[in-house]
């Protein structure tokens, strides 16, 4: 009998039961299915389960592992991908109407290497239509509708990896694939209190993924610990002929072993004094607890500031642009009006007016932004801040109206391509979790993995997951 | 996947162009010169940004461009939604178009991070086209809770 407690364990403490035999591949793929069948539709959290694949996949890892040919630490673990991802002969509907029948006949390459690790394929996660690339005003703008967060139904999950984040959250699977242009992993890891990496832009590669916006498009896991997330990343990081925008070899490429942090330099660290004007006073406690617990774990700690311009500017127009351009054949058919959300219906055409030469502009600026990153960075390993500002929103909230506010942290992380992890560190007085990122330098993945590590052999929010009926 | 790529014909092209010139010289006032009702050109919500005059003919500019492309497409909503939008957008482009870059700034194209090879080969000389004193405090795109 596998219990909720089993299937909240992390993917790092599945894997050593698995390997040492004491758990079954396949019953721990059908105790998350019949979780998933039972709990997904309740929060919107699923485009589609594949349960036919998963048990075929489980079933041959339980083999190979019987037979003594063990793959690694996700041979036999369960997870979701984003149904942005291509995945053979399965609907991949980028959560938007005008997809909904797509099917594709290869898969992404993320989707092949967690397949060559041994990792199980129980389900493709909802998320916002297009991953937000027309915008979107309404938590409803999916497909399958507002993803509800597990630790409060009547909260949303944050986009545009809402299905991953409420799958993560709710015990469904033991970890998802999301993917982030701005915020999308960060913000939905931050709501659901589950941990998730956005890696360097680069180190994984998008082949068989939704493009959104070419030069700012990101995948990474999003799970139950940071350690979690190094094994995923290591799996699915690597350079790919079939994507031009990968990093060399030995810049994508990504090991990870938990033992080669004992011998590692102590971590420069620098809380970012100017990442949020203002924080939400329902957050503001756990915030500032997480703060006070970076600066005792890494003592030597100092306040520093991000640099000011026009970085949230020059990201939003690239997006816009790139987003137009990716988009363009639905915008000028019309097909666009087929999307949920009203504000998606009509953005497309405003972003199709931006001049050429403000584009090239904003990549101007954004080559500036890299060198002063680079220079931040010469003192620092990890910047870190609170990943949002509040808990999360009610899901009938407007995200133009209700939830405005500066984003230069995100901004600036995902116009350089910065890797950053989001981890719990606390709840609002409300009960609803609160994020805490590190953010690294370009390349420098492993640096935010071990801060995160750190902070999560120190304290226990990661462990705690929202009651369920 | 990339959505495959939209091949332009010279007949669009020379439509497209067209629109753009007819756009670059259309008054940027609600009366209409080419036949399409006032309605059309619906008045500024009150709820979008107050613009310099400058920045607001561009902003209407870009309104009346959309609606001469897709005469037909969109509710009175609709419109007066694209006009708001338009307006959202221009403290942005704005914002971008204060800040000072040189000539020899060159774009990032294509991001490629700058991770710790390439580090040493990259000297600083966008910086020094305008130090960081020289350059004005963002805009900032109250961007909120829109994930990408």
């Amino acid at each position: 009998m596998i219990t909720p407690d089993i299937l909240y364990l992390s993917a790092t403490e599945l894997a050593k039961r698995i390997q040492s035999k004491a758990l079954s591949p396949v019953d721990l793929t059908k105790a998350y299915l019949d979780r998933s069948e039972k709990l997904g539709p309740k929060l919107n959290a699923y485009a589609h389960l594949t349960p036919d694949l998963a048990l075929e996949q489980a079933t041959a890892a339980e083999k190979e592992i019987g037979r003594g040919h063990y793959r690694g630490p996700l041979h036999g673990i369960p997870y979701a991908a984003k149904d942005l991802l291509a995945t053979k002969g399965i609907p991949t509907t980028w959560g938007a109407k005008p997809y909904e029948n797509q099917v594709f006949d290869y898969d992404a390459t993320v989707i092949e290497n967690l397949h060559r690790a041994g990792a199980v394929l129980i389900g493709k996660a909802a998320m916002i239509e297009l991953a937000g690339g027309m915008n979107y005003r309404f938590a409803s703008a999916s497909l399958q509708g507002a993803a509800k967060n597990p630790w409060n139904a009547s909260c949303w999950t944050c986009g545009s990896s809402s299905g991953s984040g409420a799958i993560v959250a709710a015990g469904l699977a033991a970890f998802a694939i999301g993917t982030e242009t701005w915020g999308s992993i960060i913000c939905p890891s931050a709501y659901c209190g589950v941990s998730g990496l956005r890696p360097t832009f680069g180190r994984v590669s998008r082949y068989g993924a939704m493009a959104l916006s070419y030069s700012m498009d990101k995948i990474g896991p999003m799970a139950r610990s940071a350690e979690d997330c190094a094994h995923v990343f290591a799996v699915i990081a690597g350079h790919d002929i079939k994507d031009q925008s990968t990093l060399p070899l030995d810049k994508a490429a990504f090991t990870y072993s938990p033992s080669a942090e004992l011998s590692a330099k102590p971590l420069r660290v620098g809380w970012l004094a100017n990442a949020w004007k203002q924080v939400d006073s329902h957050a503001e406690k756990a915030i500032q607890a997480a703060e006070r617990a970076v600066r005792r774990m890494f003592p030597g700690t100092r306040n520093t500031s991000l640099p000011e311009g026009p970085f949230e500017a020059a990201g939003g127009v690239i997006i816009g642009v790139e987003g137009a351009a990716a988009f363009r054949q639905l915008i000028r058919s019309g097909k666009v009006a087929q999307l949920a959300d009203p504000l998606g219906q009509i953005n497309g055409y405003v972003n199709e007016q931006i001049d050429a030469a403000d584009y090239v502009r904003a990549l101007q600026v954004r080559g500036i932004l890299q060198q002063k990153m680079e220079a931040l960075f010469d003192g620092f390993d990890v910047l870190a801040a609170a990943s949002q500002p509040l808990g999360a929103n009610a899901l009938d909230a407007n995200l133009e109206t209700d939830l405005v506010f500066p984003d230069p942290l995100g901004g600036i992380g995902n116009l350089c391509g910065l890797p950053a992890l989001s981890l719990p560190c606390g709840f609002t007085d409300q009960n609803l979790p609160v994020g805490l990122q590190f953010v690294g330098r370009a390349g420098n993945d492993l640096a935010v993995i071990r801060a995160a590590r750190a902070f999560q052999q120190r304290t226990d929010w990661h462990r705690k997951h929202p009651k369920l009926a | 996947m990339k959505p495959k790529s939209e091949s332009l014909s010279r007949r669009e092209f020379a439509t497209h162009a067209a629109l753009a010139a007819v756009a670059a010289v259309t008054p940027l006032s609600p009366v209409a010169t080419d036949g399409l009702s006032a309605s059309v050109y619906p008045q500024l919500p009150p709820d979008a940004p107050k613009l310099p005059a400058q920045s607001q003919a561009e902003a209407e500019a870009r309104h009346q461009a959309i609606l001469l492309q897709y005469p037909d497409r969109f509710s009175d909503a609709q419109k007066a939604d694209l006009k708001r939008l338009c307006f959202v957008l221009q403290p942005q482009l704005d914002s971008l178009r204060l800040w000072p870059v040189a000539n020899s700034d060159a774009p990032a194209l294509y991001l490629k991070p700058l991770v710790e090879r390439e580090k040493k080969t990259n000297a600083a000389p966008n910086l020094k086209s305008a130090p960081q004193s020289a350059r004005p405090e963002a805009v900032t795109k109250p961007s909120g809770s829109e994930k990408h």
